[in-house]
């Protein structure tokens, strides 16, 4: 029987000897190696293709879940965490399993079973991270940053630094001061999740950091276009020039 | 509630001159509109008011033990009238009869005392009117104030018991991460295990202590802070590394218990949880100018993006300094060079009295 490739990617040492430590006794897994971050975790996943990976949530820089969203390929996940109430919520509906610290060998095992159960009848990959991120969508937690992948490397970006975004097509543009990043994310998803207290949808294709505005300006007859601070201009459209009034009280 | 004019000295005197004020203003009016001799007027002056001054003294008792009642209006005016008519009666009968007895040989005093007696009740159920409703307003302003004050000393208790709430919570991720974190060691290395089960006790033993709102040697604080540090040591490895410097002359300084651990809290969730580089935590405490000074020092990076809500920890250990040191105690922060530092200055002559 084909045996089941596996890696770990937590930050805590005790931690992933724990769980190195009961897959031990587990013939029908191979553990392929340990990481203790998201960005060599995530460069794991990508060169080893596992079966299947024990991923923390709470990792410096890059937690589980934003990591989940950078990966080529689609493991089958079990999430390890000590506390944390928006987790348990998305892993109950759709990891494979998570399993909550400190936890016991039989509820390992009980674990690892579904792993086993789930990586025979392989139905189409990784159908579990398309819905874990559909629940972070669909949730209404505010983002503090943003991961993305470009040329090879991964870029951690905090959204004090967004200027604005442009949508294109099924991908957004985000505009920092000296860089812009391609990210497969909807305008939606950026208007829900993006704190809307800094962030405004001022057009349906630009949602824009009312700290990087410099001025309005008047456009055409009834328009007005926005120029940030950078010199971009970004366009307003009526319904969006209600909303910056709104929130800008003028 | 004690009595207006007679609880104080200041008070006494002021009725008094109060008194001697409508004697004199009395004096004037027998001697140059009446034409009666000095003698007969400052006679009957003196006695009528300072036998009203009495009285109005006396008054006060059964105003302040029988209060006004709202709703019976009827009831007491009338109870205050049938009181008054007493109080009038009884003055008159005591004023009259003396100057009577005084002056039996002036014929036309006599007279005059004789057919003034409704004007004399008149008057003095004015000056009745007016003495009582000076003791209602009196009793009334007390009783509101003594109402703030209540309510005042509730908020503050309300406020302490909310900090003794916050205070006892011990992070929930510290916790269950400890206890995997024992758990593994159980296999690998049972004696760290034990080390860490004891660490662990030691330190919930003592921020269970802190519900009581006790203070601690510096010494003992940062004992158990060390406890703190090495079990997230446990967790951490290299990737944290701690110095812990305590003065001869800090040591014994009485200091809030866990004053110091939300400090490390912020320092290790800001520096240790969100870096990929070894992070390294200082501690160093000073005397300065009667303050006790504890300051903290931790890495972090300063790209990390600034959270919404952080900085509660602090706030409440800003708070507690705050409110055990009448306002006088004091946390500041600061940050430059990928270095956070967060100083509490404590006064130090709070701890005579401990």
């Amino acid at each position: 029987m084909n045996k089941i490739t596996t890696i770990i990617i937590e930050d805590e040492k005790p931690a992933r000897d724990l769980v190195k430590g009961y897959l031990a006794g587990l013939d029908r897994f191979e553990l392929l190696g340990e990481y203790d971050n998201g960005f060599t975790g995530l460069k794991a996943i990508n060169e080893l293709s596992p079966d299947v990976i024990f991923l923390d949530v709470q990792m410096p820089k890059l937690t589980g879940f934003e990591m989940l969203e950078l990966i080529d390929h689609q493991p089958e996940i079990v999430f390890t965490t000590a506390y944390d109430q928006f987790a348990i919520k998305a892993f109950e509906q759709n990891a494979v399993d998570y399993l909550l610290k400190p936890f016991s060998k039989e509820r390992f095992l009980e674990a690892t079973g579904k792993l086993i159960e789930r990586v025979e009848k392989k139905d189409g990959e990784g159908d579990g991270i398309s819905k874990i991120r559909k629940h972070i969508e669909e949730g209404d937690d505010i983002i503090h940053r943003v991961v993305i992948k470009k040329s090879g490397k991964i870029h951690v970006i905090s959204t004090d630094r967004i200027e604005y975004l442009e949508a294109q097509d099924d991908y957004v543009m985000i505009y920092t001061r000296d860089e812009k990043f391609l990210k497969q994310q909807t305008m939606k998803f950026f208007e829900k999740h993006l704190d809307n207290e800094i962030f405004i949808r001022v057009h349906r294709s630009y949602i824009v950091n009312v700290q990087s505005i410099d001025r309005i300006e008047p456009y055409e007859k009834t328009n007005y276009i926005l120029s940030l601070k950078n010199g971009s201009k970004v366009p307003v459209s009526r319904s969006g020039m209600q909303v910056l009034k709104d929130n800008l009280n003028f | 509630m004690s009595h207006p004019f007679t609880s104080q000295r200041r008070g006494l005197v002021l009725y008094t001159i109060l008194w001697l004020l409508i004697a004199g203003v009395n004096i004037i009016l027998l001697r140059f509109s009446l034409g009666f001799t000095l003698v007969i007027s400052i006679t009957e002056a003196l006695i009528e008011s300072l036998l009203f001054g009495l009285f109005g003294l006396i008054l006060w008792y059964p105003i302040r033990y029988i209060p006004f009642r709202k709703n019976a209006p009827v009831y007491s005016i009338l109870t205050h009238v049938l009181a008054g008519l007493i109080v009038i009666f009884a003055w008159l009968f005591i004023t009259v009869g003396l100057l009577e007895a005084f002056f039996s040989n002036n014929d036309a005093y006599i007279a005059f005392l004789e057919n003034s007696l409704f004007w004399r009740g008149f008057v003095g159920f004015m000056f009745y009117l007016v003495m009582v409703l000076i003791y209602y307003l009196v009793s009334y302003a007390r009783t509101l104030r003594e109402r703030a004050q209540a309510e005042e000393k509730l908020r503050t208790l309300v406020k302490e018991s909310e900090l003794n709430m916050l205070k006892s919570q011990i992070n929930p991720h510290f916790l269950f991460n400890s206890l995997n974190s024992i758990s593994s060691l159980i296999n690998s290395n049972p004696e760290e295990a034990r080390e860490m089960i004891i660490r662990l006790s030691d330190f919930l033993r003592y921020s269970l202590k802190h519900r009581e709102n006790k203070f601690v040697s510096l010494e003992e604080e940062l004992v158990r802070m060390k406890d703190y540090l090495s079990i997230e040591k446990v967790r951490f490895g290299e990737k944290l590394s701690y110095e812990l410097n305590l003065g001869e002359k800090c040591k014994h300084i009485q200091v809030p218990t866990m004053i110091l651990q939300p400090l490390l809290e912020n320092a290790i969730k800001h520096g240790v949880y969100e870096s990929l580089d070894p992070v390294s935590i200082k501690f160093n405490c000073n005397l300065h100018q009667g303050y006790l000074e504890l300051e903290l020092k931790n890495d972090y990076d300063p790209d990390q993006p600034v959270r919404k809500g952080t900085g509660v920890g602090l706030q409440n250990v800003s708070e507690r300094l705050r409110l055990a040191y009448d306002g006088r105690g004091m946390l500041t922060r600061k940050t430059g060079d990928g270095v956070y530092t967060v100083k509490l200055s404590i006064p130090l002559d709070k701890n005579s009295e401990l």
